[in-house]
């Protein structure tokens, strides 16, 4: 992020803070609409995107490389949607969001490479972390569970259960899971509800949380299993079926590598690209169909405009106002299919000093409150630079850790870093965390997710086209769903169905 | 012309990369997901790749499905086929594609022709196929179809020993050719395709079957004219493939060569055989169960089905580097590229402004 840019993004907060705080501030929110509406712009292209995450972003981009006029509306201040970086001073950066990718995930590779941020490898040199019930250990991932811990109590339920799963997921078309021989089954039990017909020992139970958690924010009960085995399968390509180790792993997996200058890289590269096409600061708050056109009503700028993409998650996508009304269906799946519960907190020393321990920086655990930790420091932390611990709290432990005050939040993670890495995990020089829940315009994080029954009912809705009105992001991706990839995909995809009907 | 001096480069560049790659040089582009078993992968006139699903042996309750590829690969689309007879065993093949960009599938269950607007998702049906009273035992089964000059669609039948004729904007299939050597028992008449004279279709058969061959074990490529009254010209033997390879889906290349996908466990290969009739060569037995060809590029896209063996991770499509392109696919009433269009409009206008100023 440049220094503008952060000046704007902490003068507009500044904004937004004071206005909400002062008295009288619904009559001032109404003066300033109508004088919004007095100098908002009107504008005119062939597309219209909503959102500037990688979806919009890329959706965009394609357009624009194919001749088409576009105009980007992005509610934030900024652009990248929920991949944020975080700056650590002079030049290096963490991520607030989406950080890696990994192998299968082409879309988003050919984007980087395209755009000159180069890949390096996440830090997966020593032992992984693993506690369990306040006992601590350690295993390499190099063994025949991966990331997953290895723990002898467990190991043959892990084994069965994730071959099974992988397996289950093997039937599962990612186009159209709704459509699995089997979805009317799986789609009416939650995984909870599956690993216990499936599983014995309840500290196997636990684990699953750990897994749950980080990959959707969610505890097992709010998951379909459906929709579990479909972001499994969804966890490849086209010629690379997915399973729950491309997934979960860091090696060979989804976590395998990280993006130079931070993955919010490729967002401001593209925006840089398309320039003044990108509106900040621009919430769509309308999108009329009429007469063979579109109107697409930001609180900065009216487009007027032959197609549009809602680049969003679906449950901001159901907050805009449509005319005519969106099809029931669709709106039945944008109220169904809410955001995860996810917080991300990260630690910053001034190395990463688990490495001389010989240690990854992964740690996974069923107790507490983060359940899966990662090495995030800049590229050059082995040469002395600063070092960078992020961890995931998810589903209730996120909600409890919401509950906290900001300092016993930070207290009990550091805590429990000290515990995985050792007393100086407890004294970082700096930390910060991001509640994506409480993210106006993403409303948590990483994904959206289905609960049972909604897939087999609305499913087939996530990418059908409402008259001038595609849809894109990364929910609406068949592989690499609610990673940057899907999203990357997704904007493809889009930009695509409206380059064949303009 | 910074954009013209781009494409230059990309079209000189184009077929550099191709030639780069051997002859059969095979490359996965996708595998095909649930509910599998990938028949006839179509590539339409955008380039795109159009794969539907067929019937699994082992039996399934599942729709059919069309995928809708880009050329690397890239799934971009799907759509679940409506109003199948789950009871029976189902599947769909994309046939080709109309003039508005529709695609045109052969449904088994019910023995029918849809038209998929990809733009929409709606399914119309264009065409039935009538079981024949003559054959008791067999049920239609629409295999591949082409399109001839006048808007006619031919398509072969695996099951019952004709070639269909259905009549320009759809209705009843007629019995267009009935002949013994179209008889080939479980394994009947497979591609068609017409070829570049637009008077003549090319088919394959699964086998002789019905007798009418001295070998019923060998398949064969057989010519038949369509003649000026629209009535089938003599069925002429071109070529006759090996005991039990079982030829399937054809595609015909500007050089006239004649590519024929060998669906047996027998053969597992394509073929090439020379407008002469003398094949040309073979590909390395290397696939599981090709079922079709259709030229991109200079590439042969194949849906490989793994119809015997059933293994999901062999149920793709490939691209088959063969180092010639292929004939222009006919499509009756379909307008030129819009660029030319575009062309012809201001050469139009250009000659309307030279007769003004005369």
């Amino acid at each position: 992020m440049s220094d503008t840019t952060r000046r704007r993004f902490v003068a507009g907060a500044l904004t937004t803070g004071a206005a909400a705080a002062l008295p009288g501030a619904a009559e001032a929110r109404t003066r300033k609409t109508r004088h919004n509406a007095k100098r908002r712009r009107t504008r005119t292209a062939d597309v219209c995107v909503v959102g500037a995450g990688f979806a919009g972003l890329t959706a965009a981009r394609d357009l624009a490389n194919a001749g088409k006029s576009v105009v980007v509306l992005e509610a934030r201040k900024v652009v990248g949607g929920r991949v944020q970086n975080h700056e650590l001073g002079g030049g290096r950066v963490s991520e607030r969001g989406g950080t890696f990718v990994g192998p299968t995930q082409d879309h988003v590779l050919d984007l980087a490479q395209q755009l000159g941020v180069d890949k390096f490898d996440t830090y997966d040199t020593g032992d992984n972390v693993y506690m369990a019930d306040g006992r601590r250990s350690t295993y390499s991932d190099t063994g025949p569970t991966g990331t997953a811990p290895l723990d002898p109590t467990i190991l043959p339920e892990l084994a069965l259960v994730v071959q099974q799963l992988d397996s289950m997921a093997g039937s599962v078309p990612v186009d159209a899971p709704w459509n699995a021989s089997s979805a009317a089954d799986w789609d009416g039990q939650t995984l909870e509800t599956w690993i216990k017909n499936n599983s014995a020992s309840p500290k196997f139970r636990r684990l699953v949380s750990l897994a749950t958690r980080p990959i959707f924010g969610a505890e097992p009960r709010e998951l379909s299993l459906l929709f579990v085995l479909f972001y499994i399968a969804a966890s490849g390509n086209e010629t690379n079926p997915g399973t729950f180790e491309r997934n979960f792993d860091t090696r060979n997996g989804g976590q395998m590598w990280r993006l130079v200058g931070g993955s919010q890289q490729i967002a401001l590269r593209i925006a840089q690209q398309l320039g003044r096409r990108v509106v900040l600061n621009s919430p769509v708050r309308r999108i009329v169909q009429k007469n063979g056109r579109v109107t697409v009503t930001s609180d900065r700028s009216t487009v007027t405009c032959k197609r549009v993409i809602v680049a969003i998650p679906p449950t901001l996508a159901g907050r805009i106002d449509y005319h005519p009304l969106m099809p029931p269906e669709r709106d039945q799946l944008t109220q169904r299919y809410g955001q995860g519960t996810l917080t991300k907190v990260a630690a910053v020393y001034d190395k990463p000093f688990w490495r001389d321990q010989g240690l990854t920086g992964q740690a996974v655990s069923i107790d507490g409150l983060v359940s899966a930790t990662f090495d995030d420091s800049p590229q050059d932390a082995g040469a002395g630079g600063d070092g960078v611990l992020f961890g995931f709290v998810g589903g209730d432990a996120a909600r409890t850790y919401q509950r906290m005050s900001p300092q016993e939040g930070r207290d009990k993670v550091l805590g429990e870093f000290a515990g995985f890495f050792g007393e100086d995990a407890r004294s970082p020089k700096d930390f910060f965390e991001t509640r994506w829940t409480t993210e106006q315009w993403t409303r948590g994080c990483p994904v959206g997710i289905a609960g049972p029954g909604t897939l087999l009912a609305y499913g087939d809705q996530m990418r059908a086209p409402y008259g001038k009105i595609h849809w894109a992001g990364t929910e609406t991706s068949t592989y690499w769903n609610g990673y940057m990839d899907g999203a990357v995909r997704s904007g493809q995809r889009a930009a695509q169905e409206v380059l064949d009907e303009l | 012309m910074r954009r013209a001096l781009a494409i230059a480069l990309l079209l000189a560049l184009a077929p550099a990369a191709h030639a780069d790659r051997a002859r059969w040089d095979t490359r996965a582009l996708a595998t095909v997901p649930p509910p599998g078993y990938p028949a006839r992968a179509y590539v339409a006139p955008n380039h795109r790749i159009y794969e539907g699903t067929y019937d699994n042996p082992s039996g399934d309750t599942v729709p059919s499905r069309v995928f809708e590829y880009l050329p690397d690969g890239t799934l971009q689309r799907s759509w679940t086929i409506q109003g199948q007879d789950l009871s029976q065993a189902h599947g769909v093949q994309v046939a080709t594609s109309d003039a508005k960009g529709r695609l045109v599938l052969l449904d088994k269950a019910p023995a029918r022709v849809i038209k998929l607007d990809p733009r929409t998702g709606a399914q119309t049906t264009y065409a039935t196929f009538a079981d024949l009273p003559a054959l008791p035992d067999q049920t239609p089964m629409a295999d591949y179809g082409a399109w001839g000059p006048d808007g006619s669609l031919y398509v072969t039948d695996y099951q019952q020993a004709v070639i269909w004729r259905v009549p320009p904007g759809g209705g009843a299939a007629q019995v267009w050719l009935s002949d013994k050597k179209l008889d080939g028992g479980p394994f009947g008449t497979a591609g068609i395709a017409l070829a570049a004279d637009h008077r003549t279709l090319v088919i394959s058969q699964g086998s002789e079957a019905g007798l009418a061959a001295a070998n019923p074990t060998t398949g064969r490529i057989y010519t038949v004219a369509i003649g000026a009254d629209g009535r089938p010209g003599p069925l002429n033997q071109l070529w006759e493939s090996g005991p039990a390879e079982a030829p399937d889906g054809l595609a015909i290349a500007k050089s006239g060569r004649i590519y024929v996908a060998l669906v047996s466990p027998v053969a597992n290969q394509i073929v090439a055989v020379g407008p002469d009739g003398k094949e040309v060569d073979r590909s390395p037995a290397t696939f599981d169960a090709p079922s079709s060809a259709a030229f991109l590029g200079n590439s042969l896209i194949v849906a490989d089905q793994s119809y015997v063996n059933g293994d999901p991770s062999h149920m793709q499509i490939l691209d088959v580097a063969v180092g010639e392109p292929g004939i222009a696919e006919l499509i009756p009433g379909r307008k030129a590229k819009p660029h030319a269009r575009k062309k012809a409009r201001h050469k139009h206008r250009r000659h309307k402004r030279k007769r003004r100023q005369r």
